[in-house]
């Protein structure tokens, strides 16, 4: 432990995060209520087929083999799952990896877009608030960001369906993409997709709130800073002053908080996408859970914790880039 | 409140003010009433001089700074009139400019330096951005302004591209001052203000940057004006020094007229109250009462509630600036430009003519005679000091260290995964015993390990190799095994306790003083029930001198000044009954006239609870009187090595080792006397070594002024270093057959 950076505990520490994540899925699949692999045995069997080739059929799914020891299934499962083979779903009958790949740039669309726009907006807020403190713009954007952060957002999501799609018919209720057209590279297609991304994303803008908040605490700190009595004395122009000065610094903490919110929007998505009936991960995890089919519930679920340790990871790494103080050496160093 | 200038004609530089300021005053409305945080100010600051502002804290010399470049923040008023007079060209009326002339303005006329160095860059840029900025918002050509940069960083002794290529936090806090000093001259600015430059450094490096503005200010053509509360510090510097109280000049004259014929009576208190090396520390008396609130000035002089000489005449009428210089006991003339008189150092002070000395004081005559600052004013006699007998160190000791090593390993950069990590080598190799009733002060530059030897001793860090033992048992190993029966961990961490340097920190903001101090009692004395304790608590705040006590056990830290929350965190320690306490630099974070106080009492508390105390300090005077009261040792530390240590009369009338003579030189005195006591610097790097890198052989050969040869191989074992007693240092220059007289000098030529 001794000789060994940080970096390196923290990339062993999302590798260990990772590996229990398919522990648990490989015991959730044995030990959960109603038995996964006797609900299985007994749909194909009504359906039916003879109970060996239905014990066949999930032992093939499942990628698991029930009379091997559980040391020697355990292994193989994990091995199974490092190699990117989470089994086959039992409802569509297609590899899981490949239903995953399907549905995940669509979430990633609509989360990507959520993210960037409740940040860019939050973070504006924030300094928006910040400059004018106390002022009546302040009570007023404050008083909207405590409102929008005690909303959960699928509140928000049935009433922008309510009024938006059913009421006033501006936006579709449900879908991915335009009915009738190709999908590809055309302006009619990637119109499509964006109007019926544009409420899910909409819905997921609660985030602004709490990062307007965050960013308007952040911005206060900066304006009262040494620092920046010294940048206003030297003279320094109002723009170097409001980009480099105080944005900048505002904005620092704020990184990881956005690392840290894709994480809470990936477990927020199952129930966006239901509302909103959108083809993505999300919705596909929920079918999963009404099917009963396992290995895509799992897959699915180890792919979601994934993706956070990838960004927190990440967060972790890159911040010394964002903020030259957070680098190993200490102020002492020289 | 006026202050005369001489109107001498033939005086060059009397007539010819850089920066005229005449009835400045700040006011904030605030909803106690109106807060005058600036009364009235009026003054001439000459061209080329060091006018010196000495004022504690709350005395408005901070708003003067402000006002000279009209930056006084929102929602203050500031009034008056504050007119510049550029070498060529018209005068400037400085509250008259817009916005855009002020912005240019600001910087390239009057720039200023602030305390906060350590928060006076972005943190997240570079060092040379800082530069390019300013430069560019004020359309400086940008490579000349760089090549002027590098020139000015390397005049205050740094590597300019490493400093320029650094981000803020990667340069030590002397580091950061130094270039913000330089950052302040990039674009040639006439007058510099600098507002407690120097207050959030150690004394050698407070000492080597005064030296430095000395030279900057030669080579740059400045005129400065150094605010602190140092009166000590600036006198080495100031042609001239004004004292504030209470948001107004209370005197004002040449440096030398103000050391020695003091004649308010608050500075001739604040000189008397200041802990230095010279005067004996009977004549360290603190002021009585506090400064006044802004918003609740007292009628007539605002001195007159704590002033021994106060009278009807003082409560009613303000008074006047009355001239001292006439006065028969002055040796520096008269109203007339007399020269000099032979005795004064005529050449380190050119300007000391170009004002009168006057003082707000209605007594200014009685001022010296009420107040004597010589009373037992014995040159002899400074050097014969003895201080207190101190305890018996014959006995087992209470804590001992046995050779303890801290080394802390500091990360790498950036996916520098698999490269060994630097270690700091904060303790390298100390044994020190303490025993009951002893004191110990450890004195240092700040980064030199003496905070982490002191919570090594009181068992608040593990030391890396190394014992230390409490009683005789190690108290690291009890906390392993859980104690043998006879003592448990629990024992050790309620005997060993802590102060720390900033009482306001230190103390729960959300807790009542009661509660606060409750808890200690709680956990070590459960048989006490409410009213016990409370009384116990009374008594104590009493005793310390808060009373009402029933008031103070009611209130939030936030409610109490700095000395009263380093009272309470005193009495927190205290009321666990320690055995020893390490008290890190108890009174720096308090104003001078505070400290022999705050001192006086902490010795006060030593005796009647009978502790012993480890104090960690950068200032030779505050360790000096607390050594030489209470008969303790002082330790002096560099580089994670004890490289001296003994009584107070050899440490600072015999110190042995080189570096003690540099912090004894850094030490700075108020010269009653007249001649300077300066002298050239007697280090040769102004900053620490890499603690990462420590130089081989004897740690302090690289800025040691008698290093040899044979210092940079061989590394010093602490010796005897004199016939008196507890008196070690560990310096080849201690044993007289050592072939370090032997080896060549590598001070010139070498370096």
């Amino acid at each position: 432990m001794v000789t060994i950076g940080w970096r390196l505990r923290r990339l062993a520490q999302a590798l260990f995060t990772v590996w229990a994540v398919i522990t648990l899925s490989f015991a959730m699949i044995r030990l959960m209520p109603g038995n996964a692999m006797g609900a299985m045995m007994v749909r194909f069997e009504q359906q039916g087929m003879s109970p060996a080739r239905a014990r066949e059929l999930v032992e093939l799914r499942l990628s698991l083999d029930p009379d091997k020891p559980i040391h020697t299934a355990y292994v193989e499962y994990v091995l199974n799952t490092l190699q990117g083979d989470l089994g086959t779903s039992v409802f569509h009958n297609e590899p899981v990896v490949d239903l995953l790949a399907a549905a995940l740039p669509w979430t990633l669309f609509v989360l990507s877009w959520s993210i960037f726009i409740s940040f860019f907006i939050g973070i504006a807020a924030g300094a928006l608030m910040a400059y004018w403190e106390g002022g009546k713009l302040d009570v007023g954007l404050t008083s909207w960001a405590v409102l929008m952060g005690s909303i959960p957002f699928y509140v928000l999501a049935i009433l922008l369906l309510i009024f938006a799609s059913y009421r006033w018919g501006i936006f579709p209720s449900g879908g991915r993409q335009p009915t009738g057209v190709e999908a590809g590279f055309n302006i009619t297609y990637i119109r499509g997709i964006l109007y019926h991304a544009t409420l899910p994303v909409l819905s997921m803008l609660v985030a602004s709130g709490v990062a307007s908040l965050g960013m308007r605490g952040n911005s206060i700190r900066v304006l009262g800073s040494d620092y920046l009595r010294v940048a206003r004395l030297r003279g320094l122009s109002d723009y170097t002053i409001s980009t480099q000065y105080v944005a900048r610094n505002a904005v620092l903490p704020m990184y990881t908080t956005l690392l840290i919110s894709i994480g809470e929007m990936f477990g927020g998505s199952i129930v966006l996408e239901y509302v909103f009936n959108y083809r993505g991960l999300g919705l596909l995890l929920y079918e999963a859970f009404n099917q009963r089919d396992y290995p895509l519930m799992m897959g699915g679920f180890v792919l979601i914790t994934i993706a956070v340790v990838i960004a927190l990871l990440i967060a972790d790494m890159t911040y010394s880039w964002v903020d030259p103080r957070a680098g190993g050496q200490n102020s002492d160093s020289y | 409140m006026t202050t005369s200038q001489s109107t001498s004609l033939d005086d060059p530089t009397a007539a010819d003010p850089v920066v005229e300021i005449r009835n400045a005053t700040v006011r904030f409305g605030m909803e106690r009433g109106e807060s005058r945080v600036l009364d009235d100010v009026s003054l001439d600051l000459e061209r080329n001089e060091i006018f010196g502002v000495v004022g504690e804290s709350g005395s408005g010399k901070s708003m003067l700074a402000s006002a000279m470049l009209d930056a006084v923040v929102e929602p203050g008023i500031l009034d008056g009139s504050i007119t510049y007079r550029p070498e060529a060209g018209d005068p400037i009326d400085v509250l008259g400019l817009t916005t855009n002339e002020l912005r240019t303005f600001r910087w390239e006329e009057i720039a200023m330096v602030f305390q906060g160095a350590m928060s006076s860059f972005n943190p997240v840029r570079k060092i040379d951005t800082h530069f390019v900025e300013t430069l560019s918002a004020h359309d400086y050509d940008v490579d000349e302004g760089m090549e002027r940069a590098r020139g000015l960083i390397s005049d205050l002794y740094m590597d300019p591209e490493r400093v320029l290529d650094s981000y803020p936090h990667e340069l030590s806090g002397g580091m950061k001052q130094r270039t913000l000093i330089a950052l302040s001259l990039i674009l040639e600015p006439d007058v510099l203000v600098m507002d407690e430059p120097t207050a959030a450094l150690d004394l050698l490096m407070q000492r080597s940057i005064v030296s430095l503005i000395e030279e900057i200010k030669e080579e740059y053509d400045l005129t400065i004006l150094f605010i602190t509360h140092d009166l000590p510090l600036v006198a080495d510097l100031a042609d001239r020094i004004a004292v504030m109280y209470a948001f107004e000049f209370v005197e004002l004259g040449p440096t030398e007229e103000i050391l020695q014929h003091a004649s308010h009576p608050y500075t001739r208190l604040l000189l008397k109250s200041t802990p230095n090396l010279a005067s004996p520390i009977e004549a360290m008396r603190p002021i009585e009462g506090s400064a006044p609130d802004p918003v609740n000035v007292p009628s007539g002089c605002s001195f007159h509630l704590r002033c021994p000489l106060a009278d009807e005449q003082c409560v009613e009428v303000d008074p006047e600036a009355y001239s001292v210089s006439d006065s028969s006991v002055s040796v520096t003339g008269s109203d007339s430009d007399s020269d000099l008189s032979p005795d004064s150092d005529a050449t380190s002070i050119p300007n000391s003519d170009a004002g009168d000395h006057v003082a707000n004081c209605h007594y200014w005559e009685d001022a010296p005679e009420t107040i004597p600052m010589t009373e037992e004013w014995d040159v002899e006699g400074i050097d014969a000091i003895d201080s207190a007998p101190g305890p018996s160190r014959t006995a087992d000791p209470l804590v001992s260290m046995e050779d303890v090593e801290v080394h802390f390993e500091t990360e790498g950069s950036f996916l520098d995964f698999f490269s060994e990590p630097d270690t700091v080598q904060a303790v390298d190799g100390i044994s020190l015993d303490i025993y009951e009733n002893d004191v110990v002060v450890l004195v240092g530059e700040s980064g030199c390990g003496k905070t982490t030897f002191g919570k090594t001793a009181v068992g608040l860090q593990e030391p890396t190799d190394g014992a230390v033992k409490y009683r005789g048992q190690d108290i690291w190993d009890l906390k392993r095994s859980g104690g043998d029966g006879t003592m448990s961990f629990d024992t050790v961490r309620r005997a060993l306790q802590i102060v720390h340097q900033d009482p306001g920190s230190a103390l729960n903001a959300h807790r009542r003083v009661g509660t606060s101090l409750e808890v200690p009692l709680k956990r070590w004395n459960p048989e006490l029930d409410g009213n016990d304790r409370k009384s116990r608590i009374v008594s104590l705040l009493e005793h310390v001198g808060m009373s009402p006590a029933e008031d103070y056990i009611d209130r939030y830290p936030h409610q109490l000044s700095g000395g009263e929350q380093q009272r309470v965190a005193l009495i927190r320690a205290m009321l666990m009954n320690p055995d020893l306490i390490l008290a890190d630099e108890p009174v720096s974070a308090l104003d001078v006239s505070l400290r022999v106080e705050m001192m006086d009492l902490m010795i006060e508390l030593q005796e009647q609870f009978d502790t012993s105390y480890l104090f960690v300090s950068h200032d030779l005077s505050n360790a000096r009187y607390i050594a030489e009261k209470t008969g303790g040792r002082i330790g002096v530390v560099y580089l994670g090595e004890l490289v001296e240590i003994g009584r107070p009369e050899e440490i600072i009338h015999d110190p042995q080792h080189p570096y003690t003579q540099a912090l004894r030189w850094a030490t700075p005195e108020p010269d009653f006397e007249g001649g300077g006591m300066g002298g050239e610097s007697p280090i040769r790097e102004i900053d620490v070594p890499d603690p990462t890198d420590p130089p081989s052989g004897c740690r302090y050969h690289t800025r040691c002024p008698e290093a040899r040869e044979v210092c940079t191989r061989e590394h010093p074992e602490p010796n005897e270093a004199s016939a008196a007693a507890y008196h070690e240092a560990a310096c080849f220059r201690t044993d007289d057959h050592h072939e370090y007289w032997n080896s060549p000098s590598i001070t010139d030529g070498g370096d």
